[in-house]
């Protein structure tokens, strides 16, 4: 399916990049090294040159800390949505927030892309995203509050209840305005999710194509991937490279990453095992 | 009647099935679809193509139709060729290259003839010399993978005392192309 990301449209074929972008003290992964606006800025142009086509930005960490409210979640993303948009315009604005007076502020500012990490938390959300034209990722976490962790939870089916609830709140992004070709799932790892589910989520990921809804997987570097190799955060690059060619296999089009630039590799080399794209450049065998 | 003739080599990366997102040899493929149309405006109707036969190890790999058929018939089709593709023609299109052990980095690594031989045969074209094309020999052709030797001595036949023009001459993957264009005859 065509995507249209907010003013930017991409084909049938294409996979996207989406580098995460935290204007955060205490994200997991770059544990604040991108707290202060300029180094957040200077992540922007690393991640552009390196290829992103979207970037992710987010203004609070998504496990449990201290309460960041709306007033202090705008000052740290509004402002800077404003310095990107302005600096990129050809770049996917993407910000990754579950309050709709966060996310009107940001799409007046020129935001393309709602990532609602939080599976629909607050049901203003989808009405923002029509007001604007922008796009909405319909997350699946299992029905629990925002920056909470798993406690116990179970499914019958992990697989049927992602799709079911993305795809429920899909339509529901669609009644309320948004452009039918503007609505992504993800089944979010992870989040609502122990590593079995996680993992289940991932073999199982052509299931979620098949629905025929865009499909946006966020990997990199997560605790399924650190318990399923018993590895500390920083040494999960090659588990989340693994689990991203299962998810390229089976069709996802959008990737959440740190690291773009091995994403991008590993997406193109699978996608062209897929038989899905041609290889860059052939002239071994053929001379 | 006279005749005219179009050589271009027999690599499959002019195949479209082969293509990359970049392409390897532009300057090649250019050439080859300049000399092609040129061939098609004269000749609209019917093309003769002389291109060598399946190899027996093609044949035991279930290959079906020789790679310079298919990129002669290609060529054609991409320069708007609707007409007949049969021996009677008298425009020509012949596929074929020199050998493919120029370099250290080619198909058939380095061998020291290789060089030589296509020079000889680069000679014959430029000069029209349809003995030396018609009397290349098989065995050094075979040792060098100048495996089109069939289809260069068919040229020699079409191009008595013809010179062939040529638009293109190089070796970038260690194999030697060339592309080439003669009118024979009045």
């Amino acid at each position: 399916m065509t995507l249209k990301l907010g003013r930017h449209e991409f084909g049938d074929d294409a996979t996207l990049m989406m580098a995460i972008v935290n204007r955060t003290p205490d994200s997991f992964y770059d544990k604040g090294s991108t707290w202060a606006e300029d180094k957040a800025f200077e992540r922007v142009a690393q991640v552009v040159d390196e290829g992103a086509e979207i970037v992710d930005i987010g203004g609070i960490k998504a496990a449990p800390g201290e309460e960041i409210d709306a007033d202090e979640e705008r000052r740290r993303v509004v402002g800077f949505v404003t310095r990107v948009r302005a600096a990129y315009p050809g770049l996917v604005i993407s910000v990754d927030t579950w309050r709709a007076e966060v996310a009107d502020a940001v799409c007046a500012e020129g935001a393309d892309v709602l990532n609602d990490a939080w599976g629909g938390a607050d049901p203003r959300l989808v009405d923002v995203a029509a007001k604007h034209g922008a796009a909405v990722v319909c997350t699946h976490t299992g029905g629990v509050e925002p920056r909470t962790r798993p406690f116990r939870t179970e499914y019958a089916d992990v697989v049927a209840s992602a799709i079911a609830d993305t795809t429920a709140y899909a339509e529901r992004a669609v009644a309320a305005g948004v452009d039918r070709r503007s609505v992504v799932i993800d089944p979010a790892h992870d989040f609502g999710k122990n590593t079995l589910h996680s993992l289940e989520v991932t073999r199982r990921l052509g299931e979620m194509t098949a629905t025929g809804w865009p499909v946006l997987v966020s990997l990199s570097n997560k605790d399924f991937v650190g318990e399923t190799l018993d590895l500390p955060v920083g040494e999960r690059l090659t588990g989340t490279l693994a689990a991203t060619a299962v998810c390229a296999l089976a069709g996802a089009r959008i990737y959440r990453v740190h690291e773009v630039v091995e994403t991008r590799q590993v997406v193109d080399m699978v996608r062209s095992i897929a038989g899905r794209r041609p290889p860059a450049r052939m002239i071994r065998g053929l001379a | 009647m006279s005749t005219d003739v179009v050589l271009v080599p027999s690599t499959l990366a002019l195949l479209p099935e082969y293509a990359g997102a970049r392409d390897p040899i532009p300057d090649l493929r250019s050439a080859c679809q300049d000399a092609v149309a040129w061939l098609v405006s004269r000749h609209a109707s019917s093309v003769r193509v002389v291109a060598a036969p399946l190899r027996a190890e093609e044949v035991a790999r279930g290959v079906t139709s020789p790679a310079g058929e298919r990129i002669a018939r290609h060529l054609l089709v991409a320069a708007g060729f609707d007409g007949r593709v049969d021996d009677a023609g008298d425009g020509v299109l012949v596929v074929a290259n020199g050998t493919a052990k120029r370099t250290e980095r080619a198909p058939g690594h380095l061998d020291d003839r290789a060089r030589r031989f296509d020079a000889v045969i680069e000679e014959a074209l430029r000069s029209g010399d349809a003995a030396a094309l018609r009397g290349l020999d098989a065995e050094p052709a075979e040792e060098l993978w100048a495996r089109d030797w069939a289809a260069l001595r068919v040229l020699g036949e079409l191009l008595p005392g013809c010179p062939m023009e040529l638009d293109y001459s190089d070796d970038p993957y260690g194999v030697q192309y060339w592309v080439g264009r003669a009118t024979c005859g009045s």
